[in-house]
């Protein structure tokens, strides 16, 4: 799905800055560019350290953590967007009780229901149901 | 010489190299504190873009840095330009002309002769985090059952395990990178263009081009990129700098070739 050929509608995604940013600048002044023998030593400040910041990225055990985090926190953010179980739930309950044309959904409804213990106009039955379950489990 | 007396003499920073019919902005204003005004020295056929700086004061301020690169890059766009890499600095106006022009006249003007009418830019793609995080996840089920394996465990437990998963997932990310940017090579190659790629700078770099192109054909290189950028929509974020020096493109000969 990701990798869809979508519309090139043209235009529009492409970011076209006027100037570069600090980190574009030193990604290209510190080590590109003609090197002279500098005749008169200047000494240069903080140069050091910006290079070392914009060198090739090593991975380590903490990029890996990081990445492992990401795709945790994916998980969450994910669920949230797709459309969350309850909003999902409600939906099954909507279709089981306006119509008994959408017997799948309806099943599929009461198999939610059930998982989750969940509550609506079949309320009794439900409940029978749900307690029923829940002392067979209780005395299995 | 031996002048290595007076202190309060001026040394010249040097910016690069353009032909020696270039006219300097009077406003243009260089590197260092005060910044002094940007002036060429002159040798025939060719020109060093200088300014003057107080040698005890360090270089390398991000303001130093911006303005190296604006300079450069401002007469990139109009003329052919050699940049020198940041930090160039000769004693004196007659050292620049003589050691510096004179000694490598040849080279320059050759090297100027092939940027005619040319310039840099750069293509610089980032993934998003989440769409290349569930690209990967999808295309490698076995990572993803790896995550589920950790889910909601505390993260010393399972340290080992999010650490080998990030491995993983870190060099999927390199791969995607590897093959995204054969891509916009592949999309670029297609224009008369001079390519050369750039090393990764983040870890979420999708592509990082550095291109030579004719000013005059921007308009193709841009409409190019943007189709890759279209495409990758919500997966890739794409920039494209330029137009720059050809920092990426200058090579330093030794030994005055």
């Amino acid at each position: 799905m990701t990798t869809a050929v979508q519309p090139a509608g043209g235009g529009g995604q492409l970011d076209r800055p006027s100037s570069s940013s600090l980190a574009d600048v030193i990604d290209t002044i510190l080590d590109k560019g003609l090197v002279i023998d500098a005749y008169v030593r200047v000494s240069l400040v903080g140069i050091e350290l910006l290079t070392i910041d914009a060198r090739v990225v090593v991975a380590s055990v903490d990029t890996y953590l990081r990445f492992a985090e990401a795709v945790n926190r994916l998980d969450i953010a994910d669920s949230d967007e797709k459309q969350g179980l309850p909003e999902l739930l409600d939906d099954m309950n909507e279709g089981g009780a306006k119509s008994k044309t959408k017997g799948a959904l309806e099943a599929a409804g009461e198999k939610l229901r059930d998982a989750f213990g969940g509550d609506d106009e079949e309320e009794e039955e439900e409940k029978a149901s749900s307690s029923r379950s829940r002392s067979r489990r209780g005395r299995g | 010489m031996a002048d290595v007396a007076e202190k309060t003499e001026t040394v010249v920073y040097v910016y690069g190299i353009v032909p020696a019919d270039v006219e300097i902005d009077s406003e243009a204003r260089g590197v260092g504190d005060p910044p002094a005004k940007v002036t060429t020295v002159r040798s025939g056929d060719i020109a060093a873009l200088v300014s003057e700086i107080d040698p005890d004061r360090p270089l390398g301020t991000p303001e130093d840095l911006a303005t190296h690169a604006r300079l450069l890059d401002g007469a990139a766009s109009e003329v052919p330009v050699l940049p020198l890499r940041f930090g160039a600095v000769v004693s004196n106006v007659d050292a620049v002309s003589e050691e510096l022009l004179e000694a490598n006249r040849e080279g320059f003007l050759e090297a100027l002769q092939q940027l005619e009418g040319k310039a840099e830019y750069i293509v610089k793609g980032r993934y998003v985090e989440k769409a290349i995080l569930n690209e990967i996840l999808e295309e490698n089920p076995a990572l993803a059952e790896l995550r589920e394996s950790i889910k909601g465990k505390s993260e010393d437990a399972t340290r080992n395990e999010r650490i080998a998963l990030g491995e993983k997932i870190g060099q999927a990310i390199a791969a995607k990178r590897e093959a995204d940017s054969r891509r916009m090579a592949e999309a670029l190659a297609s224009l008369d263009v001079q390519l050369s790629p750039r090393d990764v700078t983040e870890e979420q770099q999708a592509v990082h081009l550095a291109c030579l192109a004719e000013t005059e054909r921007q308009d193709e290189l841009e409409s190019v990129v943007d189709e890759l950028a279209a495409e990758w929509e919500g997966r890739v974020e794409i920039r494209l700098l330029g137009p720059l020096a050809a920092y990426d493109f200058v090579v330093t000969e030794q030994a005055g070739a």
